[in-house]
């Protein structure tokens, strides 16, 4: 079904990606994402030593704080601080360092759409940058279904103000590996779910899961041909 | 969608790995030990990466993951800058820029007894030796080398403190010296103790030296060696 969108992308066309590292001097951490007119910027701190109060003491605890654009903190950034935390929470790997706390600042620069996905990739990458240490990196989607039953990937705000329902997706990255290939088939490549907002149709779910999927494998390699392009140039030096 | 690689350990080496890439198969190394160093964990046979950096192997058999960060994470044997933050009764509590802080016995000095225990004020810079370094615990430090002499270790006085990443201070301390310091120590006259934990300290006769060696170190860290010398060239005529 071909479908017209306004900025004449196809409907699994993602929007121009930008991803810098290292933007910030004093944050031990930080990373600019943008898709499209979409920005945020995040920034990780840690780890340092002490947990809060109702955290387990025997994993490290991530702190998310969202700053929005304008106006000021409500439900609706409280929502997006625990969503972040608990998919943060799943990706990087808690026993390393015990008894200590991450803080990682999320502040929203501009909202063109598919804001809790672009905040997902910047905190992962600047979780890297900060050398936190992680089971593999989150690569996050936005899926919009529309009225008429057709999927969209990375909506701008008209188009996603004018959806029936969307749902983000967060997948691992695709790995390079030296194990033949077959044993990590077995595991059925395990998919981790962000969140789905008010998808209506099962059907409609797996068919987004699917093409997420598969633009989760280019994301996946846009985090590694930037991560692979900035290590070469800091070691050109000495 | 995972790109199928070769099955030799050799083929990720001296490249950039991400976090979750899986860099050895230990099925296919079944009568070696291999020893693990930072950013690798073992997940039953395969080696995966924790964090983002390049893949080093040294014979015979150690694999590590090389980055740079701002943070660090503690070594034994690593020469380390700290500063003091609370002394109590046993330890002197001091920061290393590292996930917890460390411990420095009031008695880690050449000749220390219950007598002459120093007095070290909040925000002293002290050059120390990572002495302990588990899993779980803070680290523990001293200021003698590993036969109990002082060694250069212990407070450092006047001079500046600045801030750089570890990968940095790595290349400031390996050998052959580093381009930075070589072209630096032809013209000006300082001193310098540069701790793996990310701090460097120098100190000079006249200000000005010491502002000068200081920037040129924070330029020097993606430049190449011949690019660090022109900087330094260039640094250094402008102030003559």
């Amino acid at each position: 079904m071909e479908v017209d969108r306004e900025d004449g992308r196809s409907q699994n066309q993602l929007r121009p990606l930008a991803c810098s590292r290292n933007i910030l001097h004093r944050a031990h951490g930080s990373a600019s994402w943008s898709q499209g007119d979409t920005k945020v910027l995040a920034a990780v701190y840690g780890p340092k030593a002490g947990t809060k109060k109702n955290e387990n003491p025997e994993k490290a605890c991530i702190e998310v704080i969202w700053k929005p654009k304008t106006g000021q903190i409500g439900k609706p950034e409280k929502e997006y601080e625990m969503i972040l935390k608990r998919t943060l929470e799943s990706v990087c790997i808690l026993t390393v360092n015990p008894n200590t706390t991450t803080s990682i600042i999320v502040q929203v620069v501009n909202d063109d759409g598919a804001l809790l996905p672009s905040a997902i990739n910047a905190a992962c990458m600047a979780l890297v940058d900060a050398g936190i240490p992680m089971k593999h990196l989150a690569v996050a989607i936005c899926c919009c279904v529309a009225k008429s039953g057709y999927v969209i990937l990375d909506p701008t705000k008209l188009e996603e103000q004018k959806m029936k329902a969307f749902a983000y997706l967060v997948f691992p990255n695709s790995v390079h590996s030296v194990l033949p290939e077959g044993s990590l088939r077995v595991e059925g490549e395990p998919i981790e779910n962000g969140i789905i907002t008010s998808v209506t149709h099962v059907d409609d779910y797996f068919y987004c899961l699917e093409r997420g999927r598969a633009a989760s494998v280019k994301l996946s390699d846009f985090l590694r041909r930037n991560l692979q392009q900035q290590s070469t140039d800091s070691s050109k030096a000495g | 969608m995972e790109n199928k690689q070769s099955s030799s350990p050799a083929s990720f080496v001296d490249s950039t790995v991400v976090p979750g890439d899986v860099v050895l198969d230990l099925s296919s190394m079944t009568s070696q030990t291999i020893k693990l160093g930072g950013g690798l964990r073992q997940d039953c046979d395969a080696i995966s990466a924790m964090k983002a950096g390049t893949l080093r192997f040294s014979k015979p058999n150690k694999y590590w993951i090389e980055s740079s960060q701002k943070r660090y994470v503690p070594c034994v044997e690593d020469t380390i800058l700290g500063i003091v933050v609370d002394s109590k009764a046993d330890n002197f509590l001091i920061d290393i820029k590292g996930p917890a802080m460390g411990f420095l016995p009031v008695l880690a000095f050449e000749g220390g007894t219950r007598r002459n225990i120093p007095k070290f004020e909040v925000g002293t810079l002290l050059y120390l030796r990572v002495v302990k370094a588990n899993f779980g615990m803070n680290p523990e430090l001293s200021c003698t080398d590993a036969s109990g002499k002082a060694a250069e270790f212990g407070p450092l006085k006047d001079g500046y403190m600045f801030e750089t990443s570890t990968g940095l201070s790595r290349k400031l301390l390996s050998s052959p010296t580093c381009p930075v310091l070589e072209a630096l120590g032809k013209k000006l006259s300082f001193e310098i103790a540069v701790g793996l934990n990310g701090r460097v300290w120098v100190n000079a006769a006249s200000p000005d030296t010491i502002v000068v060696v200081a920037n040129a170190i924070m330029n020097s860290e993606s430049l190449s060696g011949a690019q660090q010398i022109i900087m330094v060239d260039h640094l250094l005529k402008n102030i003559q």
